[in-house]
């Protein structure tokens, strides 16, 4: 069904865009949510030095190679935005096509390392740091399918030249995700 | 269900905008405007409120006559009382006070109050409310699944909550706990929309502070829900990975920690209590502003107040958790902040008191709801304080002092409140005006009994009754007659209470068909909503006469008018 | 909240930016990457050194400073709107508080009154995963007693000496069984005592206000109720075994 955007959609007595405006106040509910799981987890493993021999079984290079694709998909994703600013929106598409493969290449790797873990023995229920990981990693892992969805119909939007401005949303949602596994990164595997 | 009764009443207006006729499901069931979502709200919050009402009824009876047979339940188990007190108190604050105060009148006034269309994401706004529905319905099929409904209380302290073996209700946990995360997802995405049309969709001319009072108070409430909830909904998934796939967040032989949910419980559940305050003020400023026809008494001091509460609200969770065993140095803090906010929260009653002082005061229904808040609010505000002291808090936790304590906040917010906005802008929304005769036997029907239920539960708390006990004789010390007549007097006051609304449903049904007609503004108010028809078309105004803002919203009783009343629309 | 209303909006029409930012992209990226090439060989030259504070540093102050970048650049946060700083960084602080309130509590192993044992073992025996599942302490659940279990559910209507003189027997209509009574036990079985426990006096013709307990218990347990309830019985009136 067409819909016809309000007219309230268009106003913007605050000078943001109605859409950017919105996708800060969504950050910020995220920011809040995993805030609230890391401050948790910091107090837990403050608390608890024994988890240092856990999380040394943490793979480190796996990590790091996510960082990594994370990172990219970040810088591709700000590609796209650029060129949906000048208009260009088979370009953007193009960009967002990249940012979702780099959404693929994370999850692949993930559920490869997850799988070597839990065939270890690691599962979630082995002690309270595991727990704590898979729980972390797992929401930040939901926000990460849910970004690829989402990036996925924008783009075949784009291509058509339509709605240009939701690149902009999406990159920034997906910069979150990716500042997200910056902090999870060291907390989860580095720091051992 | 409660669609059914949209649907109906829907249908009626089916006629008044005329512009194309979609299926009356696409329009009623599937509709995105604004109006017809908040009816979906208000009415899905209505019959959940009657179902928690009965509720009460049941464990009243229960508690006034141990081991009766309930007329309309049978004997309640020990069991069933649990799980009757918890899921009480679930459905009163998250599916009657929210989606009523918030989502339903933030839904219906944002737009209107604002002049605006719609709201910016009327799609997401529908999305909210199936998703509230869904969560609904969940917790009402949690009761009837086996085991029977969660009865860990709505606060959910783990290990009750968490072990299956101690609860013996491990699906209707589970199930719990999903409903209430459902619930916050679908706050989540009307208080995005709410917010983001105040600040960006205002009508031309209409400046920060020509703002309505109950929408700054809904969309500040909206940010404060928003900013609470997030490690909440971290702190559930935790608690429903220890209830479904036994890990171990919650139990200390395995590294976690119990006293961890109580805090992200409460890091949330007290700025929620300001969460519904907020929407009831903003409700009851306007009311009295109008029927007072006099500015409000201070409108920035009235904003700047309730923002300082919004922010002070973070800072007294743990008064909730003194005798649970934390940092004795964090207690003293806590017991600071929490006197601190009575400071601002008595602010908002003086400027009420102020705003009537002088006015020509016009007593319609509205009106004696508004100045009934003022009363009743007060009392539980005062109570707060013997409970927020450290000290006195050791006697009186877990006493019906508390009980009493916070169902005279709760009453005023939820009832209270919800009836002082929806009789003032039931005309907006039906076209028709309430019979005054009809809403004043139901106001004093139900102010009356409602002290006469909680004040002998002060005195019990008091006397040391403690909660959560589900047959008094076993404690012989609690089972005096003149305990019991007490419990007998709270219990019979409140059938008198629930018979009295009869009365309201009669005056909404009648008056919604057979009422006399409201005409634009029948309240000669101010604000932009009673610019426009009765209730208003799709759109709300016609495209070419979309409302322009000049002045503030309690221009009342200005020198240089004939009339008491300068509408914000007018220009000078 | 909304105070910039007054502002002029011609900077930030359409689309909202004034324009291209003039950032080299990919400089930003290059700098990521070192930075994050930088936090991976921290732990490495830690050990090596055996500076532990290396590590902490490596990891954690590049990441915000990565975080940073990030936000600054890449969701265009320089050139936003103060307010919508504002709003993020109040949701920061926030968590920030959240930790303040809650760490006294939950990153210490004792405090007023109470001690977290289990916490404390964990930390001296230095355990990692496996070992702790061993010393994992079963609690036990809540312990079921026929004593209890009728002084709490069964006592309020048949009274605690099962005479029928329960509390909130009194008012009813017909009264409660009064298991003292010889005449009572002359027709009755421990069968049929556990069908009444379990289904309710109705499911075998009686009062319908013998209200059904069965979801309380398992059958183990009705039958060690129903046997407390038949010890109520006078000397010679009880009902022999099934």
């Amino acid at each position: 069904m067409a819909h016809a955007k309000p007219l309230a959609t268009l106003r913007s007595a605050t000078g943001i865009p109605t859409g950017r405006l919105a996708v800060w106040w969504v950050l910020a509910s995220e920011v809040v949510i995993f805030g609230g799981l890391l401050g948790v987890y910091l107090m837990h493993r403050i608390g608890h030095p024994e988890w240092a021999d856990a999380a040394a079984h943490t793979q480190t290079w796996i990590g790091a190679l996510n960082t990594f694709v994370l990172l990219t998909s970040s810088f591709t994703a700000v590609l796209a935005h650029q060129a949906a600013e000048k208009g260009n929106g088979k370009e953007a598409a193009k960009f967002l096509c990249f940012t979702i493969l780099g959404a693929m290449t994370f999850l692949v790797v993930k559920s490869f390392e997850w799988y070597n873990e839990i065939s270890h023995g690691y599962t979630i229920t082995a002690n309270t740091f595991w727990s704590f990981y898979y729980t972390a990693a797992g929401l930040h892992a939901l926000h990460v399918i849910a970004g690829a969805i989402i990036m996925g119909v924008v783009a075949f939007d784009a291509f058509r030249g339509r709605e240009l401005h939701r690149v902009e949303l999406i990159g920034i949602y997906w910069h979150f995700v990716d500042v997200v596994w910056i902090f999870l990164f060291p907390l989860l595997y580095i720091a051992k | 269900m409660a669609d059914t009764v949209v649907d109906v009443h829907q249908h009626e207006h089916a006629g008044h905008d005329g512009h194309h006729d979609p299926h009356w499901i696409v329009k009623y069931l599937w509709s995105t405007d604004h109006k017809i979502i908040a009816m979906q709200y208000l009415f899905t919050g209505m019959f959940m409120g009657i179902i928690g009402a009965y509720m009460a009824y049941v464990f009243r009876m229960q508690l006034a006559f141990p081991g009766i047979s309930v007329p309309g339940f049978g004997q309640v188990s020990p069991g069933e009382y649990n799980s009757l007190i918890t899921n009480h108190g679930s459905i009163m604050i998250f599916w009657v006070a929210m989606p009523v105060l918030i989502a339903a009148f933030g839904n219906y006034l944002i737009p209107l109050m604002i002049g605006a269309d719609d709201m910016v994401f009327p799609r997401i706004n529908r999305l909210s409310y199936q998703i509230f529905l869904v969560s609904a319905i969940i917790l009402l099929a949690s009761l009837f699944v086996e085991g029977g409904g969660f009865g860990g209380a709505w606060t959910s302290y783990p290990p009750l909550s968490a072990e299956g073996d101690y609860n013996q209700t491990n699906l209707g946990s589970s199930l719990w706990l999903l409903a209430v995360a459902l619930e916050f997802v679908a706050f989540l995405l009307g208080g995005i929309n709410f917010i983001t049309t105040l600040m960006n969709s205002r009508a031309p001319g209409m400046k920060a502070y020509d703002i309505p009072m109950v929408l700054w108070m809904i969309v500040i409430a909206s940010i404060l829900f928003m900013l609470s909830v997030g490690p909440l909904i971290a702190g559930a998934v935790m608690l429903f990975f220890d209830q479904t796939i036994n890990t171990g967040f919650y139990d200390p032989t395995r590294g976690g920690d119990p006293i961890l949910w109580q805090h992200l419980f409460w890091f949330f559940g007290h700025p929620e209590v300001y969460v519904v305050l907020l929407p009831a003020i903003g409700i009851t400023v306007d009311v009295i502003a109008t029927f007072a026809r006099k500015k409000i008494f201070g409108y920035k001091l009235v904003l700047y107040t309730a923002v300082a509460t919004g922010v002070l609200s973070f800072f007294v969770w743990a008064h909730h958790q003194f005798i649970a065993g934390i940092d004795p140095r964090m207690a003293n803090v806590f017991t600071i902040t929490t006197l601190l906010i009575s400071v601002p929260i008595a602010e908002l009653l003086f400027v009420m008191i102020a705003t009537l002082y002088g006015g020509s005061i016009r007593l319609t229904t509205p009106m004696l709801w508004a100045l009934a808040f003022i009363a009743e609010f007060l009392i539980g505000g005062v109570t707060g304080i013997f409970l927020g002291a450290s000290g006195a808090d050791i006697y009186f936790h877990d006493t019906y002092f508390v009980l009493a304590h916070f169902h005279y906040t709760f009453f005023p917010i939820a009832i209270i409140g919800t009836f002082c906005g929806f009789t003032y802008w039931f005309p907006k929304m039906f076209g028709r005006m309430m019979n005054d005769t009809l809403g004043k036997i139901h106001f004093w029907g139900t102010i009356i009994p409602f002290n006469f239920i909680f004040i002998p539960l002060f005195v019990l708390g008091m006397g040391g009754q403690h909660r959560r006990i589900y047959n008094f004789q076993h404690f012989p010390e609690l089972a005096g007659p003149e305990m019991y007549s007490l419990r007998q007097i709270a219990t019979i006051s409140l059938l008198i209470m629930l018979a009295f609304q009869a009365v309201f449903f009669f005056n909404m049904f009648w008056s919604w068909f057979k009422g006399e007609k409201a005409g634009k503004n029948p309240w000669k108010a101010n604000t932009l909503e009673w610019t426009t028809e009765s209730p208003p078309g799709h759109g709300n105004w016609p495209p070419d006469q979309m409302p322009v803002v000049y002045r503030g919203p309690y221009e009342y009783g200005h020198p240089d008018r004939e009339e008491d009343y300068w509408p914000q629309h007018l220009p000078s | 909240m909304s105070e910039n209303n007054e502002h002029e909006h011609s900077n930030d029409d359409g689309h909202g930016h004034d324009g291209g930012h003039h950032v080299n992209y990919f400089k930003i990226y290059v700098v990521l990457v070192v930075l994050f090439l930088i936090s991976v060989a921290g732990p490495e030259v830690g050990e090596m050194t055996g500076l532990r504070w290396i590590t902490l540093i490596t990891a954690f102050g590049i990441a915000v400073v990565k975080a940073n970048l990030v936000i600054q650049n890449f969701m265009h946060l320089r050139w936003e709107k103060n307010l919508m700083k504002w709003v993020l960084a109040t949701s920061l602080i926030l968590m920030f508080l959240m930790v303040a309130g809650i760490s006294p509590d939950v990153m210490n192993h004792e405090g007023n009154n109470w001690e977290n044992v289990a916490a404390k073992a964990a930390v001296e025996r230095g355990v990692d995963g496996e070992a702790e599942e061993e010393t994992m302490v079963v609690a036990a659940p809540v312990g079921f007693t026929p004593q209890g279990a009728f002084q709490t559910v069964c006592a309020t209507c048949h009274g605690t000496a099962g005479d029928g003189n329960g509390p909130a027997g009194a008012a009813l209509d017909p009264p409660p069984a009064n298991f003292t009574d010889a005449a009572f036990w002359a027709d009755r079985d421990k069968q049929r005592i556990m069908t009444v426990i379990q289904d309710g006096a109705a499911a075998v013709g009686g009062s319908s206000l013998m209200a059904p307990f069965g979801a309380l218990y398992t059958d183990e347990q009705v039958s060690e109720l129903a046997d407390y309830v038949i010890s109520f019985a006078p000397d010679g009136a009880a009902p022999g075994g099934e």
